[in-house]
């Protein structure tokens, strides 16, 4: 769209990510310190694009276990249950509440694969040089990383659940493994939203040609 | 061909950068969590146990995911799915089994819903209530392993408890249920915990279990019987009635107990099959060793003689009547009641003190023969019909000595013996009747009628003559006695006129005679008195007989 814009990188400049100043690099192979605030500079994050994908994979592999363990298991006076998130967004349906049920399937279940899906997308879109939509795509980025931090909230539930309903020998719960995988997804994912370069979108609409990292 | 063109022209070999593969650190962080995740599902697979499946009847309570497989109150297994079968008949439960308990899924392993059971003997899977029915599980004993089964219809024997099973052969299931208790010495010491009808469906299989420390008291020789509800019986011991205990009075139970006789008994082993009595007295009597059976051959009716009737020995109960029928003796023609009984009176004998040698001796059957055939050749045995109840008119065997009986040799070879018997009471009334009536009968009352004919005609002879007799007296004789007595007649007349005539000379009032005697009688009077005095003065004056009357001076008269 606003194809034409130089980026800093390709004049040899260097911004920086913490304060905006726009500088020369130190050396061609190592970029130096912000003169006005010191932070690290990188034309362009060290490694994004194998980062983020790394981090993804990871992410992904633990999804699967994430909702096929039990992520909380209640033990009552007469019986105890395992229930991992799908079984619970099941209960919930089944048990006439639905719009529960939505929020937890929302929340727990599309969101950590909606985020996999397009943190891929545009990694994938940024690997092949992809020119369109690139604000569509950056807005998809933001949206990734503002929603990342929400994704606890399953977690969270289940730490005050696990805390506050104790009562031997009535009632107990106990979180289940698969919450652990389920919060290794998390944060999986926020750290790959982290470590993606949302310049590189940018990247390649001047000569089409990407920067991996 | 060797000249060199414009060297100038040949493009320019380009340094290419070699890009350096450079693998970032962060890709441990996937293969990290890669080999979690593999590592768990390891664990997985290895903890996962099998997957059953277990045809029901009926799904009754079971849910998939919260119905679970428990053994002894563990759970170890969780139902998967529940479907019905391809021809929809039953329904197909599927469980997953943990691991730890992959072992028990053999063969004869059992499957069963637990539901809670509210009857009069007891609550039971009371726990199924908060948490719903559950599969219940048995292990087997079998080494093969299996996958599929087909679960029970009823709870079977209460696993794990001590104790032991017993089965119990009956005629019928009586008041039986599941649960029905199971008293010895009125203590409740097992269940009924199965039933199911026999093979051949001529009889009912129940098994029960008797729960440790008391299993042991189940031997080889106990016996069972039925103590359900109230026991009325009539027989020829009169009215009997019978109950072990209220429960048993309203659900049924059973009883047992080793007789008496019983010594060395071992402890049954566990499935032993007993008999089931119908009641405690018939459970305690029968079936011994050295019962045998032996026909009697009655000659009088046998109405009010039922199977079953006892038949005593000296008036206890030692035997049975084991069958009543009909023998037919071509040769004779001849029908005769026939009574079968089982009869073991060396049981009784066995029983007293001495008995224990005689016991010993059970097994030789010469012997028990040959005691037998010296009390009934020797001593008088016999069989008798007699009356136990005289309002019902049941009948019994007895067998008393009775010396006077005919001797008879009996056969004591034959399967079932023939004993002696002897008429009953009341038929030995009438036989007695009979015989008197039989010399009644064979009076010559015809003799001694015509003789007393001849009497009579002769008597009757004697009197005619005897009439004649006195006709000829009163022909010839009485006229003349007649005028006899008419003469007597004015004789006696005459005398009364002379006595009238003397009456009123001497007797009446103013007869002269009378007068005058009257005066003599007076003067006569006078006279003794005269005399008197004379015969006292005389007394006195003996002397004056000589010398005559003095004249007193003294006072002498």
């Amino acid at each position: 769209m606003s194809a034409t814009a130089l980026s800093a990188l390709q004049e040899g400049l260097v911004s920086c990510e913490t304060c905006g100043l726009l500088s020369r690099p130190a050396r061609a192979d190592q970029r130096g310190r912000c003169p006005r605030c010191g932070a690290g500079l990188e034309g362009r994050r060290k490694e994004s694009i194998q980062r983020t994908w790394a981090l993804i994979i990871a992410a992904a592999i633990c999804y699967i276990p994430a909702n096929i363990l039990p992520v909380l298991t209640t033990h009552t006076l007469v019986s105890s249950e395992s229930d991992t998130i799908m079984a619970g967004v099941i209960y919930l349906y089944t048990s006439g509440s639905w719009p529960l049920a939505l929020i937890v399937l929302v929340a727990s279940v599309m969101i950590p694969i909606g985020k996999l899906v397009a943190l891929g997308y545009l990694l994938i879109s940024v690997q092949r040089g992809s020119v369109k939509n690139s604000r569509d795509r950056v807005r998809l980025y933001r949206l990734v990383e503002l929603i990342g931090r929400w994704s606890m909230l399953d977690v969270f539930v289940d730490a005050f659940v696990v805390a506050l309903v104790q009562l031997q020998p009535l009632m107990s719960v106990e979180p289940g493994p698969g919450v652990l995988f389920f919060m290794a997804v998390v944060i999986l994912t926020m750290v790959a939203a982290q470590s993606f370069d949302p310049r590189l979108i940018w990247d390649s609409d001047g000569d089409g040609r990407g920067r991996n990292g | 061909m060797a000249e060199p063109a414009n060297l100038d022209d040949l493009p320019q070999a380009t340094v290419v950068p070699k890009k350096r593969a450079r693998l970032s650190v962060v890709w441990i962080i996937p293969i990290l969590v890669a080999l979690v995740a593999i590592g768990v599902a390891i664990q997985r697979i290895l903890n996962e146990g099998p997957t059953i499946t277990i045809v029901f009847r009926a799904a009754e309570g079971i849910e998939v995911g919260k119905t679970f497989v428990k053994y002894k109150d563990v759970n170890i297994g969780q139902v998967t799915a529940v479907q019905l079968t391809d021809d929809y008949g039953k329904v197909e439960v599927k469980a997953k089994i943990a691991k730890s308990a992959q072992g028990l899924m053999v063969e004869d392993a059992k499957f069963w819903i637990v539901r809670p059971i509210v009857s009069l003997s007891g609550i039971s899977g009371l726990s199924t209530l908060l948490s719903g029915n559950y599969i219940g599980f048995d292990a087997g004993k079998s080494d093969r392993s299996q996958r599929t089964f087909t679960a029970l219809d009823v709870p079977p024997i209460i696993t794990g408890q001590a104790g032991r099973q017993f089965v119990l052969n009956a005629n019928d299931l009586g008041s039986l249920a599941i649960g029905s208790p199971i008293y010895y010495r009125r203590l409740p010491v097992g269940q009924v915990i199965a039933y199911d009808l026999a093979a051949d469906g001529k009889s009912v299989q129940i098994k029960v279990f008797v729960n440790a420390p008391y299993d042991k008291y189940v031997t080889s020789e106990t016996r069972f019987w039925n103590a359900s509800g109230l026991d009325v019986s009539v027989n020829a011991n009169g009215v009997d009635v019978h109950t072990e205990s209220v429960a048993a009075l309203l659900v049924g139970g059973l009883a047992f107990d080793t007789p008496s006789f019983s010594s060395q008994a071992a402890g049954a082993a566990a499935n032993s099959v007993f008999t089931l009595y119908r009641d405690r007295s018939t459970a305690m009597k029968v079936p011994d060793p050295v019962a045998r059976r032996y026909v009697l051959h009655f000659r009088e009716s046998l109405r009010g003689l039922a199977v079953g009737a006892p038949v005593t020995f000296l008036g206890l109960p030692a035997g049975e009547v084991a069958s009543i029928g009909l023998s037919f003796d071509a040769a004779k023609a001849d029908i005769r009641p026939r009574v079968v009984i089982s009869f073991y009176p060396e049981r009784l004998i066995a029983s007293t003190e001495q008995g224990a040698s005689l016991r010993a001796q059970d097994e030789d059957k010469s012997k028990r023969d040959l005691l037998l055939k010296r009390l009934i050749e020797e001593r008088g045995l016999r069989g008798q019909l007699r009356s136990g109840n005289l309002i019902t008119g049941q009948l019994y065997v007895a067998f008393d000595y009775f010396p006077n009986a005919p001797k008879v040799k009996i056969n004591l070879s034959p399967e079932t013996p023939e004993l002696p018997v002897v008429p009953g009471p009341v038929v030995d009334l009438e036989a007695k009747l009979a015989s008197i009536l039989d010399k009644v009968d064979k009076l010559p009352l015809a003799a001694i009628g015509n003789d007393l004919k001849k009497d009579l005609e002769a008597l009757d002879q004697t009197l005619q003559n005897a009439k004649q007799l006195l006709s000829d007296v009163d022909v010839q004789l009485v006229p003349e006695l007649r005028s006899d007595l008419e003469g007597l007649q004015r004789t006696l007349a005459a005398v009364e006129r002379a006595m009238n005539s003397a009456d009123t000379t001497l007797l009446g009032a103013d007869a002269p005679a009378q007068q005058e005697l009257r005066a003599a009688l007076q003067e006569f009077a006078r006279a003794a008195q005269s005399v008197r005095a004379l015969t006292d003065y005389l007394e006195r004056h003996p002397e004056s007989a000589l010398r005559g009357k003095r004249q007193p001076t003294r006072g002498a008269n």
